[in-house]
Protein backbone atom coordinates (compact mmCIF):
# COMPACT_ATOMS: atom_id res chain seq x y z
CA UNK A 1 0.00 0.00 0.00
CA UNK A 2 1.44 3.56 -0.87
CA UNK A 3 2.12 5.24 2.08
CA UNK A 4 1.36 8.65 3.20
CA UNK A 5 4.50 10.66 3.97
CA UNK A 6 5.74 13.00 6.20
CA UNK A 7 7.86 15.88 4.88
CA UNK A 8 10.60 17.57 6.55
CA UNK A 9 10.88 21.22 5.59
CA UNK A 10 14.11 23.22 5.84
CA UNK A 11 13.20 26.92 5.11
CA UNK A 12 15.62 29.34 3.81
CA UNK A 13 15.76 33.10 4.05
CA UNK A 14 19.24 34.81 2.39
CA UNK A 15 20.85 31.70 2.41
CA UNK A 16 20.56 30.71 6.29
CA UNK A 17 18.00 27.79 7.25
CA UNK A 18 15.21 29.82 9.72
CA UNK A 19 12.64 29.29 11.75
CA UNK A 20 9.41 30.81 9.90
CA UNK A 21 6.05 31.94 11.66
CA UNK A 22 3.08 33.94 10.24
CA UNK A 23 5.20 34.22 6.96
CA UNK A 24 6.44 37.44 7.93
CA UNK A 25 8.98 36.75 11.31
CA UNK A 26 12.26 34.24 10.38
CA UNK A 27 14.34 33.19 13.29
CA UNK A 28 17.98 32.20 11.89
CA UNK A 29 19.24 28.51 13.11
CA UNK A 30 22.00 27.72 10.99
CA UNK A 31 23.07 26.20 7.67
CA UNK A 32 20.46 24.41 5.22
CA UNK A 33 22.47 21.30 4.51
CA UNK A 34 22.82 20.76 8.65
CA UNK A 35 19.29 20.46 8.93
CA UNK A 36 18.78 18.80 5.43
CA UNK A 37 21.51 16.18 6.86
CA UNK A 38 19.57 15.51 9.70
CA UNK A 39 16.29 14.38 7.94
CA UNK A 40 18.11 12.30 5.89
CA UNK A 41 19.56 10.42 8.96
CA UNK A 42 16.30 10.43 10.55
CA UNK A 43 14.81 8.40 7.95
CA UNK A 44 12.27 11.53 6.78
CA UNK A 45 9.92 10.19 4.33
CA UNK A 46 11.24 13.26 2.38
CA UNK A 47 12.96 16.73 2.38
CA UNK A 48 11.57 19.82 0.96
CA UNK A 49 14.10 22.94 0.80
CA UNK A 50 12.22 25.99 0.09
CA UNK A 51 14.60 29.24 -0.54
CA UNK A 52 11.47 31.87 0.46
CA UNK A 53 13.12 34.98 -0.61
CA UNK A 54 13.86 33.83 -3.89
CA UNK A 55 10.83 34.80 -6.06
CA UNK A 56 10.19 38.06 -4.13
CA UNK A 57 13.84 39.49 -4.71
CA UNK A 58 12.99 37.92 -8.39
CA UNK A 59 16.90 36.52 -7.59
CA UNK A 60 16.35 32.97 -8.71
CA UNK A 61 16.79 30.00 -7.37
CA UNK A 62 19.66 29.43 -4.74
CA UNK A 63 21.60 26.88 -7.08
CA UNK A 64 24.49 27.50 -4.50
CA UNK A 65 22.99 26.59 -1.97
CA UNK A 66 21.33 23.50 -3.93
CA UNK A 67 24.09 22.36 -5.09
CA UNK A 68 25.87 21.91 -1.67
CA UNK A 69 22.48 20.12 -0.17
CA UNK A 70 23.42 17.94 -3.65
CA UNK A 71 26.38 17.26 -2.80
CA UNK A 72 25.46 15.71 0.22
CA UNK A 73 24.54 12.32 -1.79
CA UNK A 74 21.08 12.11 -0.08
CA UNK A 75 19.58 8.34 0.47
CA UNK A 76 15.80 10.61 1.10
CA UNK A 77 13.96 12.05 -2.12
CA UNK A 78 14.40 15.86 -2.37
CA UNK A 79 12.23 18.41 -3.21
CA UNK A 80 13.40 22.23 -3.88
CA UNK A 81 11.15 25.43 -3.86
CA UNK A 82 12.11 29.12 -4.34
CA UNK A 83 12.50 31.50 -7.50
CA UNK A 84 12.04 28.79 -9.83
CA UNK A 85 10.51 30.91 -12.82
CA UNK A 86 11.71 28.83 -16.07
CA UNK A 87 12.42 25.42 -17.82
CA UNK A 88 15.96 25.58 -17.35
CA UNK A 89 15.30 26.92 -13.75
CA UNK A 90 13.55 23.28 -13.13
CA UNK A 91 16.43 21.33 -15.26
CA UNK A 92 19.39 22.93 -13.38
CA UNK A 93 17.62 22.25 -10.20
CA UNK A 94 16.77 18.93 -10.85
CA UNK A 95 20.68 18.09 -12.48
CA UNK A 96 21.89 19.72 -9.12
CA UNK A 97 19.99 17.05 -7.03
CA UNK A 98 16.50 18.12 -6.57
CA UNK A 99 14.12 14.50 -7.53
CA UNK A 100 11.21 17.32 -7.51
CA UNK A 101 10.66 20.72 -8.16
CA UNK A 102 8.18 23.26 -6.63
CA UNK A 103 6.45 26.22 -7.92
CA UNK A 104 4.30 28.86 -6.59
CA UNK A 105 4.84 32.12 -8.16
CA UNK A 106 5.40 30.57 -11.92
CA UNK A 107 1.94 28.92 -11.48
CA UNK A 108 0.18 32.28 -12.07
CA UNK A 109 3.30 34.50 -13.66
CA UNK A 110 4.87 31.93 -15.77
CA UNK A 111 2.39 29.47 -16.89
CA UNK A 112 3.70 28.76 -19.99
CA UNK A 113 6.79 28.02 -18.45
CA UNK A 114 5.20 25.60 -15.78
CA UNK A 115 3.74 23.52 -18.75
CA UNK A 116 7.38 23.49 -20.52
CA UNK A 117 8.97 21.86 -17.31
CA UNK A 118 6.34 19.63 -17.02
CA UNK A 119 6.82 18.37 -20.48
CA UNK A 120 10.61 18.08 -20.38
CA UNK A 121 11.19 16.78 -16.34
CA UNK A 122 7.69 14.63 -16.23
CA UNK A 123 4.54 16.08 -14.28
CA UNK A 124 5.17 13.69 -11.32
CA UNK A 125 8.24 16.08 -10.90
CA UNK A 126 6.57 18.89 -10.57
CA UNK A 127 4.61 20.24 -7.62
CA UNK A 128 2.58 23.74 -7.09
CA UNK A 129 2.03 25.42 -4.50
CA UNK A 130 -0.69 27.80 -3.06
CA UNK A 131 -0.73 29.40 0.37
CA UNK A 132 -4.35 29.63 1.11
CA UNK A 133 -6.95 31.03 3.55
CA UNK A 134 -10.28 29.92 4.26
CA UNK A 135 -12.20 32.69 5.97
CA UNK A 136 -13.47 34.09 3.28
CA UNK A 137 -13.90 31.06 0.55
CA UNK A 138 -11.07 29.52 -0.52
CA UNK A 139 -8.57 32.52 -1.38
CA UNK A 140 -4.62 31.97 -1.98
CA UNK A 141 -1.73 34.96 -1.24
CA UNK A 142 0.52 36.41 -3.47
CA UNK A 143 2.82 36.10 -1.40
CA UNK A 144 5.27 38.20 -3.08
CA UNK A 145 2.21 41.34 -3.08
CA UNK A 146 1.71 40.30 0.41
CA UNK A 147 -2.06 40.30 -1.28
CA UNK A 148 -5.24 37.87 -0.98
CA UNK A 149 -6.42 36.98 -4.23
CA UNK A 150 -9.63 34.89 -5.31
CA UNK A 151 -7.42 31.15 -5.77
CA UNK A 152 -8.37 31.74 -10.11
CA UNK A 153 -8.49 29.14 -12.11
CA UNK A 154 -5.30 28.75 -13.24
CA UNK A 155 -4.22 26.24 -10.54
CA UNK A 156 -7.20 24.36 -11.76
CA UNK A 157 -6.62 23.96 -14.91
CA UNK A 158 -3.00 22.75 -14.20
CA UNK A 159 -4.17 19.95 -12.50
CA UNK A 160 -6.92 19.18 -14.63
CA UNK A 161 -4.19 19.22 -17.88
CA UNK A 162 -2.00 16.95 -15.44
CA UNK A 163 1.02 19.86 -15.71
CA UNK A 164 1.55 19.30 -11.93
CA UNK A 165 0.99 16.17 -9.71
CA UNK A 166 0.72 17.31 -6.64
CA UNK A 167 -0.53 20.64 -4.80
CA UNK A 168 1.00 22.00 -1.35
CA UNK A 169 -1.47 23.82 0.23
CA UNK A 170 0.18 26.29 2.76
CA UNK A 171 -2.25 27.47 5.87
CA UNK A 172 0.29 30.74 5.98
CA UNK A 173 -1.61 32.42 8.58
CA UNK A 174 -0.59 30.07 11.07
CA UNK A 175 2.80 28.83 9.91
CA UNK A 176 4.84 28.51 13.02
CA UNK A 177 1.88 28.15 15.26
CA UNK A 178 -1.09 25.59 14.91
CA UNK A 179 -3.09 25.30 11.52
CA UNK A 180 -6.82 26.25 11.61
CA UNK A 181 -7.50 23.71 8.44
CA UNK A 182 -10.22 21.33 9.08
CA UNK A 183 -10.43 18.22 7.26
CA UNK A 184 -14.19 18.86 6.27
CA UNK A 185 -13.01 22.15 4.73
CA UNK A 186 -10.82 19.91 1.88
CA UNK A 187 -13.97 18.13 0.91
CA UNK A 188 -14.72 19.25 -1.56
CA UNK A 189 -12.10 21.74 -2.55
CA UNK A 190 -13.27 23.86 -5.37
CA UNK A 191 -10.37 22.10 -7.47
CA UNK A 192 -10.06 19.10 -9.37
CA UNK A 193 -8.59 16.19 -7.69
CA UNK A 194 -5.34 16.15 -7.04
CA UNK A 195 -3.28 14.72 -3.89
CA UNK A 196 -2.52 17.44 -1.41
CA UNK A 197 0.67 18.26 0.76
CA UNK A 198 -0.42 20.13 3.75
CA UNK A 199 1.86 22.59 5.22
CA UNK A 200 1.49 25.28 8.15
CA UNK A 201 1.17 24.79 11.67
CA UNK A 202 1.07 21.01 11.66
CA UNK A 203 2.60 21.30 14.67
CA UNK A 204 0.46 18.48 16.83
CA UNK A 205 0.82 14.93 15.31
CA UNK A 206 -3.00 14.01 16.24
CA UNK A 207 -3.93 16.91 13.75
CA UNK A 208 -1.92 15.43 11.55
CA UNK A 209 -3.40 11.57 11.94
CA UNK A 210 -6.66 13.65 11.58
CA UNK A 211 -5.79 14.44 8.16
CA UNK A 212 -3.78 11.12 6.97
CA UNK A 213 -7.13 9.90 7.15
CA UNK A 214 -8.34 12.16 4.24
CA UNK A 215 -8.38 10.61 0.94
CA UNK A 216 -6.55 13.48 -0.66
CA UNK A 217 -4.16 14.37 1.69
CA UNK A 218 -0.94 12.46 0.60
CA UNK A 219 1.62 14.01 2.94
CA UNK A 220 1.72 16.54 5.75
CA UNK A 221 4.91 18.82 5.80
CA UNK A 222 6.45 20.21 8.92
CA UNK A 223 9.42 22.74 9.31
CA UNK A 224 9.73 24.41 12.72
CA UNK A 225 9.44 21.35 15.03
CA UNK A 226 11.71 19.45 13.48
CA UNK A 227 14.47 21.88 14.03
CA UNK A 228 15.58 21.99 17.86
CA UNK A 229 15.45 18.65 18.90
CA UNK A 230 17.80 15.08 17.68
CA UNK A 231 15.76 12.99 16.23
CA UNK A 232 12.29 15.07 16.16
CA UNK A 233 11.15 13.69 13.09
CA UNK A 234 11.09 9.97 14.54
CA UNK A 235 9.41 10.56 17.69
CA UNK A 236 6.81 13.09 15.51
CA UNK A 237 6.10 10.40 13.71
CA UNK A 238 5.61 7.73 16.16
CA UNK A 239 3.22 10.04 17.81
CA UNK A 240 1.52 9.95 14.99
CA UNK A 241 0.46 6.59 15.37
CA UNK A 242 -0.82 5.38 11.96
CA UNK A 243 -0.63 2.79 9.34
CA UNK A 244 -0.75 5.10 6.95
CA UNK A 245 2.65 6.27 7.01
CA UNK A 246 5.75 4.38 6.76
CA UNK A 247 7.03 3.57 10.07
CA UNK A 248 9.54 5.28 12.10
CA UNK A 249 13.13 4.82 11.11
CA UNK A 250 17.29 5.39 10.80
CA UNK A 251 18.48 5.44 8.02
CA UNK A 252 20.76 2.57 8.66
CA UNK A 253 18.59 0.87 10.87
CA UNK A 254 16.40 -2.20 9.84
CA UNK A 255 12.63 -1.20 8.85
CA UNK A 256 10.02 -2.36 9.46
CA UNK A 257 8.18 -4.37 6.71
CA UNK A 258 4.57 -4.78 5.49
CA UNK A 259 3.47 -8.20 3.80
CA UNK B 1 36.42 -11.15 -2.95
CA UNK B 2 37.21 -8.52 -5.39
CA UNK B 3 35.13 -5.59 -5.08
CA UNK B 4 32.80 -5.01 -8.47
CA UNK B 5 33.30 -2.17 -10.24
CA UNK B 6 29.63 -0.55 -11.50
CA UNK B 7 29.90 1.46 -14.63
CA UNK B 8 27.13 4.49 -14.20
CA UNK B 9 26.00 5.33 -17.06
CA UNK B 10 26.54 9.10 -17.90
CA UNK B 11 24.47 10.96 -20.29
CA UNK B 12 23.83 14.00 -19.39
CA UNK B 13 20.33 13.62 -17.06
CA UNK B 14 19.83 14.48 -13.09
CA UNK B 15 22.24 14.18 -10.78
CA UNK B 16 24.18 11.07 -9.84
CA UNK B 17 25.38 11.91 -6.77
CA UNK B 18 23.28 10.08 -4.67
CA UNK B 19 23.28 6.55 -6.88
CA UNK B 20 27.01 7.28 -6.34
CA UNK B 21 26.55 7.90 -2.99
CA UNK B 22 24.24 4.52 -2.56
CA UNK B 23 26.96 2.33 -4.73
CA UNK B 24 30.11 2.99 -2.39
CA UNK B 25 27.41 2.34 -0.09
CA UNK B 26 26.69 -1.21 -1.25
CA UNK B 27 30.27 -1.88 -1.40
CA UNK B 28 30.93 -0.81 -4.86
CA UNK B 29 33.60 0.94 -6.46
CA UNK B 30 31.83 3.43 -9.10
CA UNK B 31 32.93 4.52 -12.57
CA UNK B 32 30.79 7.56 -13.73
CA UNK B 33 31.42 7.45 -17.83
CA UNK B 34 29.41 8.10 -21.07
CA UNK B 35 32.81 6.60 -22.17
CA UNK B 36 32.50 3.33 -23.96
CA UNK B 37 36.03 2.59 -23.14
CA UNK B 38 35.40 3.29 -19.47
CA UNK B 39 32.24 1.66 -19.63
CA UNK B 40 34.10 -1.92 -21.02
CA UNK B 41 35.71 -1.95 -18.19
CA UNK B 42 33.20 -2.27 -15.65
CA UNK B 43 31.32 -5.22 -14.21
CA UNK B 44 27.99 -4.14 -14.19
CA UNK B 45 26.48 -1.46 -16.23
CA UNK B 46 23.79 0.69 -14.25
CA UNK B 47 21.61 3.13 -16.50
CA UNK B 48 19.65 5.72 -14.52
CA UNK B 49 17.38 8.16 -15.49
CA UNK B 50 15.39 11.09 -15.05
CA UNK B 51 12.31 12.55 -16.86
CA UNK B 52 11.05 12.23 -19.47
CA UNK B 53 11.27 8.80 -21.96
CA UNK B 54 11.58 10.71 -25.42
CA UNK B 55 14.15 13.44 -24.32
CA UNK B 56 16.20 10.36 -22.32
CA UNK B 57 16.12 8.09 -25.54
CA UNK B 58 17.30 11.13 -27.75
CA UNK B 59 20.41 11.83 -25.35
CA UNK B 60 21.09 8.10 -25.53
CA UNK B 61 21.22 8.25 -29.26
CA UNK B 62 23.08 11.21 -29.49
CA UNK B 63 25.95 9.72 -27.61
CA UNK B 64 25.67 6.75 -29.61
CA UNK B 65 25.01 4.97 -25.94
CA UNK B 66 21.68 3.27 -27.52
CA UNK B 67 23.82 1.02 -30.06
CA UNK B 68 26.63 0.45 -26.81
CA UNK B 69 23.76 -0.57 -24.32
CA UNK B 70 21.95 -2.92 -27.50
CA UNK B 71 25.43 -4.74 -27.68
CA UNK B 72 26.53 -4.82 -23.76
CA UNK B 73 22.57 -6.70 -23.54
CA UNK B 74 23.87 -9.26 -26.88
CA UNK B 75 26.77 -9.92 -25.27
CA UNK B 76 25.05 -11.28 -21.90
CA UNK B 77 26.73 -7.78 -19.48
CA UNK B 78 25.14 -7.67 -16.70
CA UNK B 79 22.94 -4.49 -16.76
CA UNK B 80 20.57 -2.90 -14.29
CA UNK B 81 18.15 0.02 -14.86
CA UNK B 82 16.70 2.49 -13.07
CA UNK B 83 13.29 4.06 -13.14
CA UNK B 84 13.22 5.51 -16.20
CA UNK B 85 16.30 3.61 -17.10
CA UNK B 86 14.12 0.46 -16.54
CA UNK B 87 11.60 1.92 -19.12
CA UNK B 88 13.94 2.71 -21.47
CA UNK B 89 14.92 -0.73 -21.89
CA UNK B 90 11.57 -1.60 -23.38
CA UNK B 91 10.55 -1.65 -26.86
CA UNK B 92 8.80 1.63 -26.82
CA UNK B 93 7.21 3.95 -25.25
CA UNK B 94 3.75 5.94 -25.06
CA UNK B 95 4.85 8.61 -23.09
CA UNK B 96 4.51 12.25 -24.92
CA UNK B 97 3.34 10.15 -28.17
CA UNK B 98 5.23 7.16 -29.30
CA UNK B 99 8.84 6.43 -28.80
CA UNK B 100 11.15 3.61 -29.79
CA UNK B 101 13.14 2.42 -26.97
CA UNK B 102 16.47 0.03 -26.69
CA UNK B 103 14.19 -2.91 -26.94
CA UNK B 104 16.33 -4.91 -24.34
CA UNK B 105 13.48 -6.16 -22.66
CA UNK B 106 10.42 -6.84 -24.36
CA UNK B 107 7.42 -4.87 -23.24
CA UNK B 108 5.85 -1.07 -23.87
CA UNK B 109 6.10 1.63 -20.80
CA UNK B 110 2.29 3.16 -20.64
CA UNK B 111 0.53 5.25 -18.33
CA UNK B 112 -0.47 3.74 -15.17
CA UNK B 113 -4.26 2.22 -15.00
CA UNK B 114 -5.46 2.80 -11.44
CA UNK B 115 -3.82 6.42 -10.79
CA UNK B 116 -2.11 9.43 -12.74
CA UNK B 117 0.55 9.44 -10.24
CA UNK B 118 2.71 6.85 -7.99
CA UNK B 119 4.72 9.05 -5.71
CA UNK B 120 5.76 8.08 -2.46
CA UNK B 121 6.89 4.71 -0.85
CA UNK B 122 5.49 1.76 -1.33
CA UNK B 123 5.84 -1.56 -0.75
CA UNK B 124 7.43 -4.99 -2.78
CA UNK B 125 5.94 -8.16 -3.51
CA UNK B 126 8.30 -10.34 -4.87
CA UNK B 127 6.70 -12.69 -7.57
CA UNK B 128 9.96 -14.50 -8.23
CA UNK B 129 10.62 -17.71 -5.69
CA UNK B 130 14.50 -17.77 -6.69
CA UNK B 131 14.65 -13.75 -6.77
CA UNK B 132 17.58 -11.80 -5.60
CA UNK B 133 15.00 -9.42 -4.40
CA UNK B 134 13.47 -12.06 -1.55
CA UNK B 135 15.18 -10.49 1.26
CA UNK B 136 13.07 -6.94 0.41
CA UNK B 137 10.01 -8.58 0.27
CA UNK B 138 7.76 -6.24 1.95
CA UNK B 139 10.43 -3.35 2.97
CA UNK B 140 9.15 -0.33 1.79
CA UNK B 141 10.72 2.04 -1.28
CA UNK B 142 10.19 5.33 -2.45
CA UNK B 143 8.32 5.59 -6.31
CA UNK B 144 7.98 8.59 -8.59
CA UNK B 145 6.22 7.88 -11.89
CA UNK B 146 3.57 8.01 -13.85
CA UNK B 147 3.85 5.05 -16.78
CA UNK B 148 5.21 1.65 -15.95
CA UNK B 149 6.20 -0.93 -18.25
CA UNK B 150 4.04 -3.71 -19.14
CA UNK B 151 6.21 -6.18 -20.55
CA UNK B 152 6.49 -10.00 -20.23
CA UNK B 153 5.06 -11.59 -17.29
CA UNK B 154 7.96 -14.25 -16.91
CA UNK B 155 10.62 -11.32 -16.81
CA UNK B 156 8.47 -9.46 -13.72
CA UNK B 157 10.42 -10.17 -10.50
CA UNK B 158 8.43 -7.92 -8.05
CA UNK B 159 5.33 -5.78 -8.39
CA UNK B 160 3.25 -2.96 -5.66
CA UNK B 161 0.22 -2.14 -5.33
CA UNK B 162 -1.20 1.24 -6.99
CA UNK B 163 -4.18 -0.27 -5.73
CA UNK B 164 -3.59 -2.98 -8.58
CA UNK B 165 -0.54 -4.52 -9.39
CA UNK B 166 2.61 -2.69 -11.07
CA UNK B 167 5.97 -3.71 -12.32
CA UNK B 168 8.27 -3.02 -9.74
CA UNK B 169 11.28 -4.79 -11.08
CA UNK B 170 11.86 -7.18 -13.90
CA UNK B 171 14.71 -9.87 -14.37
CA UNK B 172 15.84 -11.69 -17.35
CA UNK B 173 19.01 -13.38 -16.73
CA UNK B 174 21.88 -10.72 -16.09
CA UNK B 175 19.36 -7.74 -16.97
CA UNK B 176 17.33 -6.29 -14.07
CA UNK B 177 15.49 -3.16 -14.07
CA UNK B 178 13.91 -1.46 -11.24
CA UNK B 179 10.82 0.81 -11.19
CA UNK B 180 11.67 2.66 -8.15
CA UNK B 181 14.79 4.82 -6.64
CA UNK B 182 16.74 3.03 -4.70
CA UNK B 183 19.57 5.05 -4.11
CA UNK B 184 16.54 7.44 -2.54
CA UNK B 185 14.91 4.13 -0.71
CA UNK B 186 17.53 4.33 2.79
CA UNK B 187 19.10 1.47 3.96
CA UNK B 188 16.40 -0.79 2.06
CA UNK B 189 17.70 0.49 -1.14
CA UNK B 190 21.33 0.07 -0.25
CA UNK B 191 20.89 -3.24 0.82
CA UNK B 192 18.49 -4.47 -2.60
CA UNK B 193 21.46 -2.72 -5.05
CA UNK B 194 24.37 -4.89 -2.71
CA UNK B 195 22.58 -7.81 -3.64
CA UNK B 196 21.28 -7.28 -7.09
CA UNK B 197 23.87 -6.10 -7.88
CA UNK B 198 26.17 -8.82 -6.90
CA UNK B 199 23.60 -11.42 -8.45
CA UNK B 200 23.08 -10.22 -11.92
CA UNK B 201 27.32 -10.10 -11.81
CA UNK B 202 27.48 -13.40 -10.87
CA UNK B 203 24.38 -15.01 -12.85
Amino acid sequence: MLKKRLVGVVTVRHGWAVQSFGYNRHLPIGRPECLVENLDRWGADEILVQAIDRSKGEMGPDFDMLARVGKLGLETPLIYAGGIATEEHATRAIQLGADRICVDYALHHATDEVRKMSARLGAQAIIGAVPINFSQGLRRLDYVTQQERPFGDVIPGLISQRVISELVLIDWKHDGGETHLTPEQLDPLPIPQVPLILFGGFSDPTTTRRFYQHPAVAAVAVGNLFTYREHAYQMYKREVESDLIRPAAYVGASTSKEF
Amino acid sequence: MNRLTVGLVDYGVGNLTSVTHALHDAGFRVRLAGDSTVLDACDVLLLPGVGAFPSAMKKLRDTGLDVYLRNAAKTNRPLLGICLGMQLLAEESFEMGHSKGLGILAGKVIPLRDTPWHIGWNSLKCTMSDSALHSSHGEFFYFNHSFALDGASEHVSAVTHVPGPVTAAVRHGRIAGLQFHPEKSQRAGTSLLRTLIQDIAHA
